[in-house]
């Protein structure tokens, strides 16, 4: 069977405007200008990004069920304040 | 998080200084804030994304097409792709506005991020 090309090239497509402007690429955009290591922003990023496709594309549907939507993107929600918090102000002890 | 050696105490305004008086204690701190800025990136983001639109899209051509491994591939790489364009768009922005502003429209940013994800939660 010959390497589909085309399906690659679909979900290549696919994924990239999905991501485009949504909130890990802002969140790439916002912390890596301000960050210290960029670097580390960019493979945090993406890492993050392929690890939750790989899991995605392993446990189709199943991830709703191991994991609680509302849990987790509760927590996200809070590291992203922490973030935000951290940045604005920067003397404080966070 | 509370860890004295990743505040940022003042890299932007004396980073020379900073240098010439102990290079080993910065590369001590510069390498505990690259895996401090890794890690705290890579669990938001990964716990941000968990059920997002994109990963529901890899799970749907994959689950239609039954070529889980080509759709992840392409699927890896597109994100490679954005998060790059992120990183390098920052940095770009660096480049044209102070550390101050920067870090005012950043953290704004991720506050804004910070409740799209909230009303996400309350949504579901």
């Amino acid at each position: 069977m010959p390497f589909d090309w085309n399906l690659l090239g679909v979900s290549f497509v696919t994924v990239f405007l999905s991501e485009l402007g949504d909130k890990s690429q802002l969140a790439a955009i916002a912390l890596g200008g301000s960050s210290s290591s960029p670097k580390a922003v960019f493979f945090g990023t993406a890492a993050a990004l392929v690890l939750a496709s790989f899991l995605g594309v392993l446990l189709g549907e199943g991830t709703a069920q191991i994991l609680p939507e509302q849990t987790v993107k509760g927590i996200a929600a809070i590291g992203f304040a922490l973030m935000a918090v951290r940045l604005l102000w920067p003397d404080g002890d966070l | 998080m509370k860890d004295p050696s990743m505040t940022p105490s003042p890299p932007k305004l004396s980073i020379d200084a900073d240098r010439s008086t102990d290079a080993a204690s910065d590369l001590r701190t510069a390498k505990a804030s690259f895996l401090g800025v890794f890690l705290s990136t890579f669990i938001t983001i990964f716990l941000a994304e968990l059920g997002d639109k994109t990963q529901v899209a890899t799970l749907l051509i994959s689950a239609q097409s039954h070529k889980p491994v080509t759709v992840f591939i392409g699927a890896a790489a597109a994100l490679i792709g954005t998060s790059l364009v992120g990183v390098l768009l920052g940095q770009w922005l660096a480049q044209r506005v102070s550390p101050e502003t920067l870090d005012i429209l950043a953290g704004i940013l991720l506050l804004v991020i910070s409740v799209g994800l909230v009303a996400d939660v309350v949504a579901l």
